[in-house]
């Protein structure tokens, strides 16, 4: 039988008595080396330049809103309601097997009431009335564009910048760039509408691909358990569960001595920080404490955990904890059919909810280092996918062109970026590509995004592959 | 600190560096110079010819030396360009150019002035040269090296003036060597056998044993699905369910038969070539579909397609051969010498299976090709069934050899033949349409429904259909056959002009982008091609006419089907004559009905391309082959008399077809013997695999590798560079499978033994295990690695031995403590100064749990298993419920988790599992604050810690100390120090005292496995306390 070691008695009272000080000492270790962080960044020389945005907000609207009755108005399209698209526009360009075979591809007006808003006179349909209120804020990109034309690959590329599946997700690379402020949230947390259906989501899209599954995104949930695995089991009390730790550390501590290993004591600090996620998690996910006028700006829905408006209101409490980039997924945008009906429906999930947050970041002088993003993975069709009638339509995937807008962060309010043409079918000036987009905003991050990178079989890669301009007229 | 005093500072601090090296040794251009180069060069000076600067290339020899270029000039750094370029003062002219993200630092420049000064000997880059013995290391401690390998490590060590480390304690090696060979950890049982077993070769043994476990093929196995990619689920978007568990179960027996490496390759890339291949030989193929598909609606097929072949290829690099593919699939390789022709060439290995780049939307048909796996029994009676069926279809072609022995009766009772065809069941003029409702002549019960948009417009005698293409008229409770029936359909139509494609007449719910299951009838350029299909192409049947139909004017379309299930069973005949026809696909075994609601429909199919301006009338449906003059008879009203009064021998088929019992009788036993066997072929599992086109694909270069950018034809080959494919070999995957287990490939060994020794040391002898290419990490202990590699070869590809030899090493043996000294000179352990150190795997640290607490299920292979996960994970993405299991499936090992791509285990992607999308040869090993809430709070460890607990009290002795000391040496497999025991103990006392009632039963009521009653609820709930701390403990997360 082996004997223990307990000649090494002397040294390990001399550690404990290390321990005893508590967590803080501990830090001593490798965690002084490792940041205060839950997440850390791995890389130095981070940011490149200074950052216009510390943290970003994205409101990813699944599926592909049509740009055409909600935000790029075609009083052609209404002219010419039901007239054939014009080869000339088209150009033989590829459709979906969805709708490629049709023997007609009808133009379709959008069935909306369009008006300008605000002094920079952007047009909003009647679908948006809160966005439409805060358009002098927000910076609309009219000629948006992509190369997938089915969800799977088109939310991938968008999220991951490759439509091949095992890249790192965009809050993946800017956690592993830029790490995290906080020390008792991760720095990259994911929020999608609870219920909602439509087209599904995937956990590769806020997978950390190649990298370090640490930068993999943390998605918080409605329910008990807002982090998976947070609350301790039945019958656990928070104190049962701190003296365990402090026995569980004393237990590593002993191992310690005899392994003489810095990852012993890394985990010892993990172990603290998952203690201290137990209570700044649910603190985070209570809104209990949000006055009623609070509720009032993003509307009543907000108080229903896993609505949409509840994760806006939520994202603005991570935000204020300084989470470094927050994800939202709203699905159910796909309207391939009864386009006018469900249009709506998904109008009023989101409008309040969206505009609410840009307000409420805004006077709380929080806008002007946080980038919001609104947008989905392409747009829709100029032509009426199925039957087109006196009251309905449908329309199908189009990557070509599709409006997308941000807020905050360092981009120029009251803009509108981009156009296209009458028919709203092609980009008539300054397209913004995927790659560009991202490019944008890890620029607005203080990240050059060519020198993200991350060596994985011999190849340097990057969220924009080997793509991607800065577009300097969407920066304020 | 000022600018001057910190570069002298620099400068000294070179100095030193450089001079401690150049003492040593010269300079190593593999190890020290060709990296460089790799990084800061190649993208401009490397293989991809594109983006080649100047001519210049560095990743071959330059090929003047001397004279005129003076690239390196061997001896005089000074006068070489490539050092004068890297140090030129004119930051214009220097390379690499500013903007380049890879500069050379001072010391690199200074390593590649030395190695000119040394000669500049150029070699190739190590992983392309075959590997070679080496003789072995002169070592100074004869003592210590108990196999070759080990001299190879202690040269290294001693180089560094460093000495092994003591072997480790048998208790910790016992823990090791389980975890590594089998995943799991020794059982109490085993720990104490082997510390008692005090005979010499007590080690070997133990290395014996566990390799014979039946848990080391399920360890392997755990390793090679990372490779493969393996997954219960598509991947893509709706990521539905694929049963590819079979192939799984290959793979866990292959290695624990130990099945040669190169025959595991070999059957995996080409099984289905060998000759006569066996079921297993075909089920490995599977390896080769493992990748994601999809089935989106509305995507491009052949997009797809491409992608899956090129993934094979992906997958086929790294898994095989330590190489990166992907690169070249746009351009040429940046890095390596794998040309944009080249990667096509590989691609046209795997691009040569009749498949599609959609799987089935509406139905479960699994994409073709694919393997019926029938258990033995089932096997048997399909055997008798065929056999019956070729008895009987043999006995059919006797009988259609002579008429009928009632024919001359026949005929002498008909001296005219009614003008009615009997067995109609749909006779639709379309004379007589009300409203939407199309009169039925055979059948009024079921009339037709004629769409909207669908017009009834007037030809000659009466009213025909005029199609829109985005319109249809249907008949529903007709033509509702499976392949079984034989039956006939007739059509008068008229195209307006020739399209791609048009939709005539079908019974299916969608098309190909849903996998259309049932038949059809299209114009594909004009030529009529009518299908029977179950899953397209791989499992149909289908013909087309040679002709293309008129245009602008009526044809009169017959389509005859025997109910045979064979292509040549089927007849296309135009205005009554039988139409030249071409077989296109001749493989239907399995049923043509299924994915919902599709009635018999004319002139359009959702989202696919209808009959547009076409026109249609006299539509006819009987369930049975027509004769051919009865199909004449449709064309021709007095085809039938006409012959009985000129010619009546030649009614001898319409009669046997009509009226011969003997006939009748044969046909329905035929059928009834084929009806039995369709029902036993479509209750039998399937898996996809490979089995190669009887004529090979053309394979082209794709411009930036966009499938729809087809180029420049290409032939099978491999990169050169690597090894040149064997003259008169054969071109295809099996050529491929034997290139790749050559001797001579100087890759495939390798990337074998490296992957061997990662397991035993938790890295490889390449750190990159995924890439031995020229951006890939040189090897730690070339020598080493190159003497492992033909070894293998030598001992017939022999895994196990392999093992046992590493296992069995002095290397290995050695403790894993570390002290000030080899933490600095040999901080990642890359010199193997100390014993592996490694955190758990995902499965591992699962599956010890269960098994420490006796919970473990130890069936080997099966469908794959739910075992708990937070509620809501499915549902929130797909709207799909995860169907948790109960009982034994809940306690299975890790590798039987249902693996869905969109939504994988949340307990193991936390702890580093490959999320099985693509390929991956490398986990990671992290920390983080998530591990520690999955082993603190996850249901499952808490069960876990519950019913270990259970055990600890039941069979852990009396006292606490005795109890907690059992439960510690279950989940680490050593005794605790007495601090450890005294620590346990003490929390196992205060938490007795800490527990209400209440809180004691909500703790150890958590999971399905019922609490014993026998015990206090507070005793319980204290030791699942102490038990959970130790299974969060570095002595339980760690194998050390």
């Amino acid at each position: 039988m082996m004997r223990p070691p307990d000649d090494l008695d002397v040294t390990r009272r001399h550690f404990l008595s290390r321990l005893s000080m508590g967590v803080g000492a501990m830090a001593l270790g490798s965690l002084a080396s490792a940041g205060r962080s839950v997440f850390p960044g791995s890389i130095d020389q981070l940011p490149h330049f200074a950052p216009r945005a510390r943290r970003v907000i994205y409101l990813f609207q699944s599926g592909g809103p049509s740009q055409l009755d909600l935000f790029d108005y075609k009083p052609l399209l209404e002219k010419r309601n039901g007239e054939e698209l014009p080869d000339s526009v088209r150009k033989g360009q590829r459709l979906t097997g969805m709708s490629g075979n049709q023997s007609s591809l009808p133009l379709a007006g959008a069935q909306f009431k369009w008006k300008r808003h605000g002094e920079s006179g952007a047009w909003v349909s009647e679908l948006l009335p809160h966005t439409a209120e805060i358009v002098d804020k927000l910076c609309f990109v009219r000629s948006m564009h992509t190369e997938a034309i089915n969800h799977d690959p088109a939310i991938t590329f968008f999220q991951t910048g490759s439509q091949i599946a095992g890249r790192p997700s965009m809050g993946s690379w800017i956690s592993y760039g830029l790490g995290s402020e906080n020390s008792n949230l991760p720095a990259y947390i994911v929020l999608v509408t609870k219920d909602k259906g439509g087209q599904p989501l995937y956990s590769r899209l806020w997978g950390s691909g190649f990298i370090d599954s640490r930068h993999q995104g943390v998605q918080l949930r409605a329910g008990r358990d807002p982090v998976l695995y947070l609350t301790n089991p039945e019958g656990v009390s928070p104190e049962r569960r701190r003296r365990m730790l402090d026995r569980l550390r004393s237990l590593d501590a002993e191992q310690y001595l005899r392994e003489n290993d810095p990852e012993i004591d890394a985990r010892i600090a993990q172990y603290e920080m998952a203690y201290r996620m137990q209570m700044s998690v649910p603190d985070v996910s209570d809104l209990s404490d949000e006055p009623d006028e609070v509720f009032d700006l993003y509307g009543e829905e907000a108080r229903t955990p896993g609505t949409y408006a509840a994760n806006c209101l939520m994202a603005r409490r991570l935000a204020e904890r300084d989470v470094r980039f927050i994800q939202l997924y709203h699905q159910g945008w796909d309207q391939h059919g009864s386009l006018p009906a469900s249009i709506r429906v998904q109008a009023r999930e989101t409008d309040q909810a969206s505009a609410a947050l840009v307000r409420d970041l805004e006077r709380r002088g929080m806008l002007e280092d946080t980038l919001v993003v609104w947008g989905g993975e392409f747009g829709r069709t100029n032509y009426s996918q199925g039957a087109l009638t006196a009251n309905d339509y449908g329309r199908d995937h189009h990557p070509r062109c599709f409006t997308m807008w941000m807020a905050g962060g360092g981009v120029r309010p009251g803009t509108t970026y981009g156009a296209t043409d009458d028919y709203g079918y092609n980009i008539t000036e300054n397209p913004v590509h995927v790659h560009d987009l991202n490019a944008t905003m890890l620029h607005l991050l203080g990240i050059d995004h060519e020198r993200l990178t991350h060596q994985h079989q011999g190849r340097d890669f990057r969220l924009t592959d080997v793509h991607g301009r800065v577009i300097g007229d969407l920066l304020a | 600190m000022p600018q001057i005093t910190r570069s002298l500072l620099f400068s000294l601090l070179l100095a030193t560096l450089v001079g401690q090296q150049a003492s040593a040794r010269d300079v190593d251009f593999q190890r020290s110079i060709r990296p460089i180069l790799s990084r800061s060069c190649f993208e401009c000076h490397g293989p991809d010819s594109e983006s080649r600067q100047a001519g210049l290339r560095l990743d071959v020899e330059p090929e003047h030396r001397a004279g005129t270029s003076r690239l390196l000039v061997a001896g005089a750094p000074e006068k070489s360009l490539l050092y004068q370029r890297l140090t030129e003062s004119d930051p214009d002219d220097r390379m690499p150019p500013l903007d380049a993200h890879h500069p050379v630092s001072t010391r690199e420049i200074e390593l590649i002035r030395r190695w000119i000064l040394e000669g500049a000997r150029w070699e190739r880059h190590w992983a392309f040269v075959p590997p070679e013995r080496s003789p072995l290391p002169v070592v100074g401690n004869q003592n210590w090296p108990r196999d070759d390998l080990d001299r190879f490590i202690l040269a290294g060590l001693e180089a560094e003036g460093l000495a092994p480390a003591p072997e480790a304690d048998a208790a910790r090696l016992l823990r090791r060597a389980s975890l590594d060979l089998t995943g799991l950890p020794p059982t109490l049982d085993e720990l104490e056998a082997h510390l008692a077993d005090d005979a010499p070769e007590a080690w070997n043994r133990v290395v014996t044993r566990l390799l014979e476990s039946p848990a080391y093929g399920e360890r392997m196995a755990t390793l090679w699905l990372d490779l493969a990619r393996y997954a219960d689920t598509h991947g893509y978007q709706s990521d539905v369910e694929r049963p590819v568990w079979p192939w799984r179960d290959w793979v866990i027996e292959a290695f624990n038969d130990n099945m040669p490496y190169d025959e595991f390759l070999s059957w995996q890339l080409a099984g289905d070539l060998l000759p006569e291949p066996t079921r297993a030989q075909r089920l490995a193929t599977a390896f080769n579909r493992l990748h994601r598909q999809t089935n989106e609606g509305g995507s491009v097929e052949e997009e797809f397609r491409v992608e899956y072949v090129a993934d094979r290829v992906h997958t086929f690099g790294t898994a095989m051969l330590g190489l990166t593919t992907e690169c070249a699939r746009c351009h040429d390789h940046k890095f390596d010498p794998i040309s944009h022709e080249a990667y096509y060439q590989l691609f046209a290995f795997f691009d040569d299976i009749d498949e599609s780049g959609l799987y089935s939307h509406f139905t479960n048909a699994t994409p073709t090709p694919s393997l019926q796996l029938a258990d033995d029994a089932k096997q048997r009676r399909m055997a008798v069934l065929s056999a019956r069926i070729k008895e009987l279809e043999s006995t059919g072609s006797t009988l259609r050899d002579r008429p009928g022995s009632s024919f001359e009766d026949w005929l002498a009772t008909n001296p005219r033949l009614p003008l009615e065809l009997p067995g109609r069941q749909g006779d639709y003029r379309f004379d007589d349409v009300e409203g939407s409702v199309i009169f039925n002549h055979a059948d009024p019960e079921r009339p037709g429904q004629l769409g909207a948009g669908v017009e009834i417009r007037s030809r000659q005698d009466g009213g025909s259909l005029h199609l829109d293409g985005d319109n249809s008229a249907s008949f529903p409770g007709v033509g509702e056959f499976d392949r079984n029936q034989p039956f006939t359909i007739s059509l008068l139509l008229r195209p307006e002009a020739i399209t791609e494609r048009a939709v005539i007449i079908h019974r299916s719910r969608a098309w190909t982008d849903a996998g259309s299951q049932g038949y059809q009838l299209l114009l594909e350029n004009g030529h009529p091609s009518w299908s029977l299909i179950h899953f397209w192409p791989g499992n149909a049947i289908s013909i087309r006419t040679d002709e293309p139909l008129p245009v602008g004017q009526w044809s009169r379309l017959t389509l005859v089907y025997d109910g045979s299930s064979h292509a040549s069973g089927m007849t296309l005949h135009v205005d009554g004559e039988q139409a030249e026809t071409t077989i296109t696909r001749d493989n239907l075994t399995r049923s043509i009905t299924g994915g919902g609601p599709g009635a018999l429909t004319i002139g359009q199919r959702f989202r696919d391309r209808g009959f547009k301006d076409g026109g249609v009338d006299e539509l006819l449906v009987l369930d049975r082959a027509l004769s051919t003059l009865e199909v004449r008879q449709i064309h021709d009203e007095t085809a039938l008399n006409h012959a009985r009064t000129t010619a009546p021998g030649s009614l001898a088929e319409t009669h046997r077809l009509r009226e011969d019992p003997e006939h009748l009788a044969h046909l329905s036993e035929l059928q009834e013997a084929r009806r039995a066997l369709a029902k036993e072929l479509d209750s039998t599992p399937e898996i996809m695999t490979m089995t190669a086109l009887p004529e090979p694909r053309t394979s082209r270069i794709l411009e930036r590798g966009r499938y729809d950018m087809p180029g420049r034809a290409v032939e099978p080959d491999t990169p050169e560079e690597i090894m040149v494919f064997p003259a008169g070999e054969r071109r295809d995957r099996l050529g491929l499978a034997r290139w790749t287990t050559d001797a001579r490939n100087p890759l495939t060994a390798r990337v074998a033994v490296n992957r061997l020794w990662e397991i035993a040391f938790g890295r490889g002898l390449v750190l990159t295990s995924e890439d031995f290419g020229s951006q890939g990490s040189v090897p730690s202990h070339p020598e080493l690695l190159d003497q492992l590699a033909l070894d293998l070869i030598e001992s017939g590809w022999d895994i196990k031995a392999m093992l046992e030899r590493i296992i069995g090493s002095a290397t290995y043996r050695q403790d894993s403590t570390t002290t000030e000294n080899t933490r600095r000179i040999d901080p990642g352990n890359a010199l193997l100064s100390r014993g592996p150190a490694n955190r758990l795997t995902a499965e591992m640290i699962r599956d010890q749990a269960l098994s420490a607490s006796g919970l473990l299920v130890d069936t080997i292979g099966g469908p794959s298993v739910h075992p708990y996960q937070p509620p809501g994970l499915w549902q929130e993405k797909s709207g799909r419920t995860y169907p948790q299991g109960s009982g034994e499936t809940l306690h299975r090992r890790s590798l039987y988790t249902f693996w869905k791509r969109t939504s994988p285990p949340p307990m193991m992607m936390i702890f580093d599992a490959a999320n099985r999308d693509v390929c991956v040869a490398r986990r990671g090993a992290t920390n983080t604050p998530l591990q520690a809430l999955v082993l603190l709070n996850d249901p499952q460890f808490v069960e876990a810690s519950r019913v270990l607990a259970e055990r600890c009290l039941v069979h852990g002795g009396e006292t606490p100390e005795e109890q907690v000391t059992f439960a510690f040496k279950s989940l680490t497999s050593r005794e605790p120090t007495n601090g450890e025991r005294r620590l346990l103990t003490d929390l196992f006392t205060e938490e007795l005292s800490g527990f209400e009632p209440d809180e004691a039963r909500a703790l150890i009521e958590i999971g399905d496995t019922p609490t014993r009653d026998a015990l206090d609820p507070i005793h319980l709930a204290a030791m699942t306390v102490v038990c959970s701390t130790i299974l969060n403990s570095d002595a339980a997360v760690m194998r050390r």
